[in-house]
């Protein structure tokens, strides 16, 4: 517990000394935005100056622990001021960052890998609309985010969140997009497919009989 | 709130539901209970002492309830002393959550209320006058939680100082005056520490429309931690949805009406989060504080 003044790179950043480079660029990701000039998280409490100069601050800590090179330099200074050292004295390398696949992977969540448990406490087993979105939010993707990676025209993504399922193309067609919806949510696709599919056929199904039933 | 204490009633749990918001009372209405026969304003002008006696039943199972209706205009707020009364009078009262529903802004009543409780929980909407609310509600509980854990009357200036947001001291935040009363006073210090590690409100983000929205929970946890010290824990969020609107007219709360909106999925998680015994801190009591 130090005032911000004293904080060190890790305690700024809110990860361990341990911390993987996906750790620090997460951490770095959701300080950048809580301490945004506009963010609503400070608003009222923090004095522009204060906010200046703890995101500049946070910068810092970022370049210094995204750099394998400076940031073993720095862990270094740390351990000279009798902290302890991080256990890995390892080098650290960042993943490379490969060439874009075509396969839709499933996106990191911004910290909101909290809430992940509740999702699971929920225990069924039916998947429709409304809980593919609650797992889209908790992974905080807007489905525009969503339709950039699975490159699935964002307003068929709606429509299968609200189980608009006459306006949705063929069956084919849909299962695929469920497939890279659950994908990209770090759904679990066994799980999925066939509780949304089940849900769309016996849809279409029952409207298919009701306009038989009903010629208007 | 009247959700949250329905969504925990509908998990089996025997729980009171006390609205303190004696200016603004509306919980009975939530809950479906048009005029409450009794309310919390009979005991704060001595009209009953007995606190067992202004419980009403609700329309759900193991859900009661003590209104605040028809209080006095003049006098909404208990005496200090009074206020003392009633909480010995929770504390004490058979349920296995007591949730006081807590008024907006940050009278000292509110305050006490939020202070006295297991867990205190924030609610937050992503909008600059939620977050505002909020915090100098947080500022508030913050420094009459620590005034209240520290004895020595140096200190204690010290701390009315910093309550002053132009303090001649150059104290800007929580952490800086825990610098000065170590200077000061190390024992003193070392019981602000103590104090400040359980001070731990609990968070929940409500009318949540964008995944934006759900990390504004995230951030407040940060901006708790830089700060105030304090480690806030984020429950939940709740989604903004039509269907609690429609359940707001029908008078029933949304986890009964319409518990498979979306809002409703949320308010249960956040119950079965607060019910679950694996959490260290699980006591029956619980405070809401609306900013």
């Amino acid at each position: 517990m130090k005032p911000l003044g004293e904080q060190n790179h890790y305690e700024l950043l809110e990860v361990s000394s341990e911390a993987d480079a996906a750790e620090i660029e997460r951490a770095y990701r959701m300080a950048q935005a809580a301490y945004a000039t506009d963010s609503l998280a400070i608003y009222s409490l923090l004095a522009d100056e204060d906010a200046v100069s703890l995101r500049e601050r946070i910068e810092l800590a970022y370049e210094v622990l995204s750099d394998s090179e400076r940031r073993r330099a720095y862990d270094g200074s740390l351990a000279g001021e009798s902290r302890p050292p991080p256990s890995t004295g390892l080098a650290f390398e960042p993943e490379q960052e490969g060439p874009v696949r075509s396969e839709a992977k499933p996106l990191a969540p911004i910290g909101l890998a909290a809430f992940d448990e509740l999702e699971a406490e929920a225990g069924s087993s039916v998947y429709d609309g409304a809980r593919l979105r609650r797992a889209r939010m908790r992974r905080g993707l807007e489905l525009d985010q969503l339709a950039q990676v699975t490159k699935i025209n964002p307003t068929y993504l709606r429509f299968l969140e609200e189980e608009r399922f006459d306006d949705l193309p063929a069956a084919v067609y849909v299962r695929g997009f469920v497939g890279a919806y659950a994908r990209c949510c770090g759904l679990d696709l066994r799980a999925v497919v066939p509780s949304y599919m089940e849900r769309f056929e016996t849809g279409r199904i029952a409207r298919k009989r009701s306009r038989q039933g009903h010629p208007f | 709130m009247a959700n949250l204490a329905a969504a925990l009633a509908r998990r089996g749990r025997a729980v009171l539901a006390i609205d303190v918001d004696l200016e603004g009372a509306n919980l009975h209405t939530c809950l479906g209970v048009p005029s409450p026969r009794a309310s919390l304003a009979d005991f704060v002008a001595h009209r009953e002492e007995d606190l067992a006696k202004l419980v009403v039943d609700t329309p759900l199972r193991n859900l009661r309830l003590i209104a605040a209706t028809q209080g006095h205009l003049g006098a909404a707020q208990p005496s200090h002393f009074r206020r003392e009364r009633l909480l010995q009078a929770i504390h004490r009262f058979p349920a296995d959550f007591v949730l006081l529903d807590l008024g907006a802004g940050t009278h000292p009543a509110v305050v006490d209320y939020f202070l006295a409780a297991d867990e205190g929980l924030i609610v937050l909407s992503p909008e600059p006058t939620s977050l505002e609310n909020a915090y100098s509600f947080l500022r508030a509980a913050f420094y009459r939680r620590m005034r209240e854990a520290l004895e020595s009357r140096a200190v204690r200036r010290l701390i009315a100082q910093a309550m002053d947001q132009r303090n001649e001291r150059g104290i800007r935040t929580p952490l800086d005056l825990l610098r000065e009363i170590q200077s000061l006073d190390p024992a003193e210090g070392a019981h602000f520490v103590a104090a400040l590690q359980q001070f731990r409100p609990k968070l929940v983000v409500n009318e949540v429309r964008t995944s934006e929205d759900i990390k504004l929970g995230f951030a407040v946890r940060s901006v708790c931690k830089k700060y105030f010290g304090i480690e806030a824990e984020y429950l939940g969020y709740v989604n903004h949805d039509e269907a609690a609107r429609r359940s707001m007219l029908s008078r029933r709360p949304l986890v009964e009406s319409h518990p498979a909106a979306d809002a409703a999925v949320y308010l249960a998680r956040i119950a079965a989060k607060l019910a679950d015994p694996r959490r260290a801190s699980a006591q029956p009591e619980l405070r809401e504080s609306r900013a």
